[in-house]
């Protein structure tokens, strides 16, 4: 083929998948969707490998194929032009159940050519408690509606007896059946998009151009490989749920054009639903790798030909049904994108080559908010508060991470602005900002995360409720690269304003910090939780991880962090080793003695033996 | 001629882990170096500003260059934890 026209096909792919992209966000009615952008939509081979993958969440991308093969072995014989395929559960190829999978068969002239798979995280799924987060399941029983694969849509019409069964099942069923459609709409975009290309340049043609375009990228990853050095890394991710603490222990090895990931000695699989099947974890740590180490080449099958993975059975990275699963997303499959984006970016980092793409973790720790209940409108309002999507950029070996800078795994995930919110659930925000010092320290430190209160506003029933799936309040999980220090954790808490105005208190209904708050300040991290009255919900997010040593950051740059309040001047002076002057400019002899005690205290310490 | 090894450390031409910034060696090549390290252990509640303060009982090792001081790694561990340990194949 030539490669001029290679070129347009693969282009017109990208096209495919952008448009579908547009379809989904435009037709879904949820802020977690086309606010957040908790989606994705990729092309696949006929026999359901990853021809071309999409934005959005990248851990998808390779358990969509897996929905695919999963859908082609359940229904051979029985694909037709125009079905619409639906799968959500965990332990066949979904993340968790919310996150539903309508996978589509897209013919030409009556031959399976592609599939195209999308997801979004539905509205709701009918799990114990409202938005799909069920942190008081203790199976997969209580987590709501779960199909190993269904056909939603026959020869392009509707099985109604399945979409009215599944709309029986789940609360707000006017708002899933929006998502549904935006899926069924984005995949027949796709498929239309798809046929249209085969039209014009034929069938065997494009068929030789996706095979060329899964070829060319297994040859340039393996080269790439090749040009890093051989070795063996670790990382290790803790997070915490109630009283109990949980590990995902990661050991890459890289050997010639192939790497393995080795998970053992991982935690068990937990009570709680934080843990992720296999497939979730295989996914999980393509998250981090297809952009730093497949930025230039082609997300597809040929990128997952040199990997292999052992996750022992049973474990919180391998969970075995009936385990809970509704947190994944946020529980174990971050952490697999943490640790593993450390265990690449230390590789990257051994490279003179590949050094600058190496960074320290971004937004290591969703703080997941869903609320629920009566909106000021009368409406039922579920959904997430989209500040999660916010996230942390980790320090990089050039630069500092970006304030609150999102992260590695959604490269187009994004929080709503706070009138959209309070135009869908019944609150108002006393703030939302960056947070000072919780960028990890480093000679580039990582992005501030961000910090915000909630109050009840105009609620019919005096309140909203909320659920609370943090982890990461105890432990860091935004690691630092190359001696630069993790990012501070989150902190989510219940101020007791109700109370303190019961017990004859000024409360003050303009708060602008938790320390100007007067009700007692709970720290809460796991449950459903009411805010009511004046009560207040105050959530701090992670910062990003610090690359670096912190001495060697420059100290006119730790002024600049202070004037902009994104670092004090006591963390510049006892981290940084950087004294200001009353000016805010930097006093250069009293930081050169600053860091020198520094460096005296560090040479004070023992071996490590 | 050294050869890079990760954001801090070098292999040097006598195949020994050194520091990148002053060349101090901390062993053979291929083997564990944090051992020649020194080491502060200290609470993670401690290791920032008020961000920290609700972090666990999690400690932040840090690995300075006994030459120069230079931060070489840091990692989180609960005490008792083994140190993450890389090898790079030169």
């Amino acid at each position: 083929m030539d490669p001029i026209t290679f070129s347009i096909i693969r282009h017109r792919l990208y096209r495919v998948i952008d448009e579908a992209v547009i379809t989904l966000k435009h037709v879904s009615g949820s802020a977690i969707t086309n606010e957040g952008h908790d989606l994705m939509v990729s092309l696949y081979r006929a026999d359901g490998s990853l021809l071309m993958g999409g934005v959005g969440f990248l851990h998808h991308l390779t358990s969509a194929a897996e929905a695919c093969k999963t859908i082609i072995r359940r229904f051979d014989g029985r694909i037709n032009p125009g079905d619409v395929f639906l799968t959500n559960c965990p332990y066949t190829a979904a993340l968790h159940t919310s996150d539903v999978y309508l996978v589509s068969p897209i013919h030409y002239e009556g031959k399976l050519v592609a599939w195209s798979a999308c997801f979004v995280h539905v509205y709701d799924i009918g799990a114990m408690v409202p938005g799909g987060f069920s942190p008081d399941s203790r199976d997969i029983f209580t987590e709501g509606f779960s199909s190993p694969g269904l056909k939603l849509v026959d020869r392009g019409e509707m099985n109604t007896d399945i979409m009215d069964t599944i709309l029986n099942m789940v609360r707000a069923p006017e708002m899933v059946a929006l998502d549904l459609s935006s899926m069924i709409a984005a995949n027949n975009v796709a498929r239309e998009r798809m046929v249209a290309l085969v039209d014009k340049y034929g069938a065997k043609p494009v068929d030789q151009a996706c095979q060329m375009l899964v070829d060319q990228s297994e040859q340039s990853f393996r080269e790439r490989l090749r040009e890093l050095p051989d070795g063996r890394w670790e990382s290790r991710q803790y997070f915490d749920i109630e009283e109990e603490t949980y590990h995902v222990l990661l050991a890459m090895t890289k050997k010639g054009d192939t790497l393995n990931f080795d998970f053992t000695g991982s935690s068990a699989q937990s009570k709680y639903g934080i843990n992720c099947a296999y497939w979730a974890a295989w996914g999980g740590f393509f998250a981090p790798l297809f952009p730093l180490l497949c930025y230039d080449i082609t997300w597809n099958d040929g990128v997952l030909r040199p990997i292999s993975m052992i996750a022992p059975e049973g474990s919180i990275v391998n969970c075995t049904r009936p385990a809970p699963i509704s947190l994944a997303t946020v529980g174990a499959i971050q952490s697999v994108n943490n640790a593993a984006c450390i265990c690449i970016s230390k590789m990257l980092s051994a490279s003179e080559k590949y050094a600058k793409e190496a960074t320290a973790v971004w937004h290591g720790s969703h703080f997941a908010i869903f609320m629920f209940g009566q909106n000021q409108k009368g409406q039922e309002a579920i959904g997430i508060m989209t500040e999660t999507f916010g996230g942390a950029g980790g320090g990089r070996s050039f630069a500092d991470g970006v304030d609150v800078g999102g992260e590695i795994p959604n490269p187009i995930g994004r929080m709503a602005n706070v009138e959209t919110t309070e135009s869908h659930f019944p609150v108002r925000y006393l703030f939302r900002r960056a947070t000072i010092d919780s960028g990890g320290p480093g000679k580039y430190r990582g992005g501030t995360g961000l910090e915000y209160a909630v109050q009840q506003h105009d609620s019919p029933d005096g309140g909203i409720n909320y659920v609370v799936s943090g982890k990461g309040t105890k432990f860091s999980m935004s690691d630092g690269l190359g001696g630069g220090f993790p990012g501070a954790p989150c902190n989510f808490r219940w101020v007791h304003n109700n109370e303190a105005a019961e017990a004859g208190k000024n409360v003050n209904p303009f708060a602008m910090s938790p320390q100007q708050m007067t009700g007692e300040q709970q720290s809460i991290s796991w449950g459903v939780f009411p805010l009511m009255d004046q009560d207040v919900l105050y959530v701090r997010s992670d910062g990003g991880g610090g690359y670096g040593d912190p001495l060697a950051r420059e100290p006119e740059k730790i002024a600049r962090d202070v004037r902009e309040g994104n670092v004090s001047e006591g963390v510049g002076r006892d981290v940084y080793g950087v004294v200001l002057n009353a000016e805010g400019g930097v006093d250069a002899a009293a930081s050169a003695s600053a860091r020198q005690a520094i460096r005296v205290g560090r040479l004070s310490q023992e071996a490590a033996e | 001629m050294s050869t890079r090894i990760s954001a801090s450390l070098v292999v040097n031409e006598k195949a020994e882990i050194a520091c990148m910034a002053c060349g101090h060696a901390l062993g053979p090549s291929g083997e564990p170096w944090k051992e020649a390290a020194r080491l502060s252990e200290t609470t993670l509640k401690g290791a920032g500003g008020e961000p920290y303060s609700n972090a666990a009982n999690v400690l932040l090792r840090r690995f300075y260059c006994p030459g120069c001081a230079a931060l070489l790694d840091s990692e989180t561990a609960l005490a008792g934890d083994p140190f993450l340990n890389d090898v790079v194949h030169i």
